[in-house]
């Protein structure tokens, strides 16, 4: 039973034991996630046959405050995109109200507009990132995706704690009610990115925001094509160096017939990775290998994109922009290219670390769905979920 | 002709830290245990795990810094060295290359013509232990295994400027630097039992040159002679080659203790090293840093200083005293207990060991405690027995715990050294050695060691020497007259 969705079904999902934040609430856990006991396979042949010793710390809180955990959800391989995914389709086909969904590129909040859903990534360093099969350690996040905001800002709640098993988690705690979030700016530089349709879907959604209250302002930053390349370079190496362990050696997929452990090694490579990871990796290896000098220009220049971003985010309270793109389809890309050019839109907030909220149903372009996203400062998470709850109440009315 | 080639020499230098826990997990620091045993899903780098960084790895680290003179970096960071080898099963290490915690050391060392110089530390910087490969048989076939103990382990390693000259000078460093290490107790800093592990760099060149030219790195030397060996071996090497006017080339070699000869090895493949984004930054405040040096103890060379000025003890028995930090300790205790500095130090530098050796002790656990120690050192400075009595005390003081004072009395062996008694002794030995009188009397000097051992064996050893001297030659003396 709905085996393209569930990479493995939870068979003793009787009712929780604890009456907390998430009491009876079904929640799906992308095959990302470590669940003791489960079969937690990352869509990757790398991990064939790998059960976890121990739940992952964000398994745990949800199981502390009374989640079902449905299963686990199908995963494009190692996280990298959205093709074959389960996570937004259990939700929209009501198999669980809420689904963790690792946001690396932007796949938590993409997947989550094209089945009609919210989707969340939440402030980098907020939610402990033990026990998640990591791709890229600076990029990625563990991801929400629901129905309904309530429900998103329940699963927030249950997983944003500190925890010591994740050191890389910002110690200082973000400000806990902020004052409401009220001016957004748009990027004047969006025009470039945008094809004409899905300008002018945008910008009447954009003006229903001014109706709903929001002061709208023009935002200039030249920075706006960078993110595409940093993200790309950044990640690539980081992936390269994060998949060093799929050695066949412990766990997962081991090729036979090797003559020696290097050959051993190069044909279970060889054998357990798909197309796009090997060619992502391959960036990776090259710019760890043959260019370096380009990753750490890459670094010098995300740290200046952070930097540009928090600046104009001090004299407002969110950017506003889609999600995704009117004709390039993220689900199927067929190189790392065409990937990169279908998350164009959500990889500054992967970039910079910030929170970011896609709402569905608020920029139609064609008959396609584009979300519309929200990206705040860091560790305005709550705040940004309570402005996304005022927006889809005044735009859409009542809930 | 040839000009006259001086050697240039620097090593790196990786010390493992005495912590109890490994670098980035809880897994017990001990590499010797039954293989696999110190493992845990972060050490075996399972996925979903994430590296801890241990706080008693960066102190430890940093007693090694401040041993050493070196500036510790206010922020350093973690990079992984990249590169796939079956001891390495995540395939990059986690290594402080790009931002090391500290950075330009220095340490003094006596050359043979016992001038001081100062060799430079251009950096020490952290970074975890690998795993350990065992290759074996299985009937024909060659299997290789892992023991995962060492994976993970703590380690810094020290890297020096070129400063080095010649191979006794290179000894002489690494001797010093155990020393400061030791003394620190951040390592055990054993080449022995690979606590210490040194790799060095040597290239020739002529003598008044400023240039650095390609350097040869020398690894598998298992104790501080052996690096001397295969330094001077290796600058031989270089030497013939330059008077043959061949090339030499930047490459690894091993050295073969047994042969006595180095052998170039195969490369070990050079990969790069990306910052990790897992293991934050290590920043290090000011307070955290004023405490770590407020912690350090004396180093040797102060405490040497030291013990010269204050307690009057030539230099060497300075060195004695201060060179490993446990003998400093029971020395310093002992002079808490009014012990007589040069007296102390003599006694713990010659009877001690020896007597320690035979009774299978240490400083730190032998039952003879600095105060007992003190008191019968006091007791042979007052006269109150003499030196031959003192090292039979000494003995039985290992055996109780009475005080010197019971032992002496229960031995009887005080002293004799009132007068009267001494005076009825000498006239005795005289009226019953009257041929030796005469001799002495002759001119014949000998014959008053004679008498001196007759007296000393009637007063069944325990007549004060000097004394009983003092009185025999006035009373010889004296009778002629
Ligand atoms: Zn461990």
């Amino acid at each position: 039973m709905h085996s393209e969705i569930f990479a493995h079904v939870n068979q003793a999902t009787c009712a929780a034991e604890n009456h907390g934040r998430l009491f009876g609430k079904r929640v799906g856990v992308q095959s990302l996630f470590c669940v003791r006991g489960w079969p937690c396979t990352g869509g990757s042949k790398a991990l064939e046959g790998f059960h976890p010793l121990e739940d992952a710390t964000v398994i745990q809180r949800l199981k502390t405050e009374g989640a079902v955990l449905a299963g686990s959800t199908r995963s494009s391989e190692l996280g990298l995109g959205i093709a074959g995914d389960g996570a937004a389709k259990a939700v929209s086909q009501g198999l669980v109200h809420a689904a963790l969904m690792m946001d690396t590129l932007g796949e938590a909040r993409v997947a989550a507009v094209k089945a009609g859903l919210f989707g969340f990534k939440p402030s980098w360093g907020r939610v402990s990132r033990f026990g998640l099969m990591g791709l890229a350690p600076s990029m990625e996040c563990c991801g929400m995706l629901a129905s309904n905001l309530d429900d998103i800002a329940r699963m927030l709640e249950t997983v944003a704690h500190i925890d010591e098993r994740d050191p890389s988690m910002a110690a200082d705690k973000p400000t806990g009610t902020s004052p409401a979030l009220t001016r957004a700016g748009v990027f004047k530089e969006l025009q470039d990115l945008l094809e004409p349709q899905e300008r002018s879907a945008f910008s009447q959604a954009v003006s229903r925001l001014e109706q709903a209250g929001l002061t709208i302002r023009e935002a200039q930053y030249k920075d706006l094509s960078l993110f595409a390349a940093v993200h790309q370079v950044i990640a690539a190496v980081e992936a390269s160096s994060s998949c060093g362990k799929f050695d066949g050696v412990r766990f997962g997929h081991r090729a036979s017939g090797g003559k020696n452990w290097n050959e051993m090694y190069l044909q279970t490579r060889r054998e357990s990775f798909g197309p796009l990871m090997k060619a992502f990796l391959f960036q990776g290896a090259y710019f760890q290998f043959e260019d370096y000098a380009a990753f750490e220009q890459a670094c010098r220049i995300r740290t200046r994109l952070v930097q540009g971003l928090a600046k104009l985010l001090e004299n407002l309270d969110v950017l506003v922009l889609p999600a995704l793109h009117a004709k390039r389809e993220p689900a199927s890309p067929r190189d790392i290219e065409e990937l990169y050019r279908a998350f164009s839109l959500t990889l500054p907030a992967s970039v910079a670390g910030l929170p970011a909220i896609a709402l569905p149903g608020m920029v139609r372009c064609d008959g396609r769905d584009l979300g519309l996203q929200l990206v705040g400062s860091w560790g305005t998470d709550q705040g940004m979920l309570a402005l996304a709850q005022r927006l889809t109440t005044l735009t859409q009315g009542a809930p | 002709m040839m000009p006259t080639l001086q050697a240039v020499i620097g090593l790196e230098i990786h010390v493992q830290l005495s912590c109890a826990t490994k670098m980035f997990c809880s897994c017990p620091n001990r590499p010797g245990d039954e293989p696999n045993r110190n493992t845990c899903p972060i050490c075996l780098w399972l996925p979903g795990n994430l590296p801890r960084f241990s706080a008693e790895a960066l102190e430890k680290a940093t007693l090694a810094c401040l041993a050493l003179n070196c500036r510790i970096q206010k922020e350093s960071a973690f990079d992984q060295k990249v590169y796939y080898y079956p001891d390495l099963p995540k395939g990059y290490q986690l290594s402080q290359f790009h931002r090391p915690l500290a950075r330009n050391g220095w340490l003094d060392i006596v050359q043979e013509d016992e001038t001081l110089q100062r060799i430079r530390i251009q950096k020490i910087h952290m970074e975890e232990d690998v795993a350990r490969l065992v290759h074996e048989k299985e009937g024909k076939t060659t299997v290789s295994l892992v023991d995962f103990n060492r994976a993970g382990t703590p380690l810094v390693e020290i890297v020096t400027e070129p400063d080095l000259r010649t191979p006794a000078d290179a000894m002489e460093f690494l001797r010093t630097l155990r020393m400061q290490l030791r003394y620190s107790q951040c390592s055990t800093c054993s080449m022995e039992q690979g606590t210490m592990r040194v790799d060095a760099n040597v290239s020739v060149r002529p003598s008044g040159s400023n240039v650095l030219n390609a350097k040869v790195e020398i690894k598998n030397m298992n104790s501080i002679r052996h690096v001397g060996d295969a330094v001077a071996h290796e600058i031989r090497r270089q030497e013939s080659l330059a008077m043959s006017k061949e090339p030499i080339v930047t490459h690894t070699r091993l050295w073969d203790p047994e042969a006595r000869i180095t052998s170039p090895m195969r490369e070990k493949f050079e990969g790069p090293c990306v910052p990790d984004p897992s293991v934050p930054p290590i920043v290090i405040s000011e307070k955290w840093l004023r405490e770590m040096i407020r912690n350090m103890p004396e180093m040797p060379g102060l405490k040497a200083e030291r013990y010269m000025n204050r307690h009057g003890l030539t230099r060497e028995e300075a060195l004695q005293m201060s060179a490993e930090r446990n003998v400093s300790c029971y020395f310093e205790s002992a002079l808490d207990h009014q012990a007589p500095p040069r007296l102390a130090a003599q006694w713990i530098a010659a009877q001690l060991p020896p007597l320690l050796k035979d009774r299978e002790e240490t400083l730190e656990n032998t039952p003879l405690d600095p105060q007992r120690f003190a008191g019968l050192l006091l007791m042979l400075e007052r006269e109150e027995i003499n030196a031959n009595a003192a090292r039979e005390v000494l003995r039985k003081l290992c055996e109780s715990t009475a005080s010197p004072a019971e032992i002496v009395v229960q031995c009887g062996c005080r002293q004799v050294s009132e007068a009267d008694e001494l005076e009825a002794l000498v006239d005795r030995v005289i009226l019953e050695n009257a041929s030796a009188v005469e001799n002495f009397r002759q001119g014949a000097s000998k014959a008053l060691g004679f008498l001196m051992g007759r007296a000393m064996q009637a007063s069944g050893g325990k007549a004060n020497p000097r004394l009983l001297k003092e009185l025999m030659t006035s009373k010889l003396k004296g009778d002629g007259q």
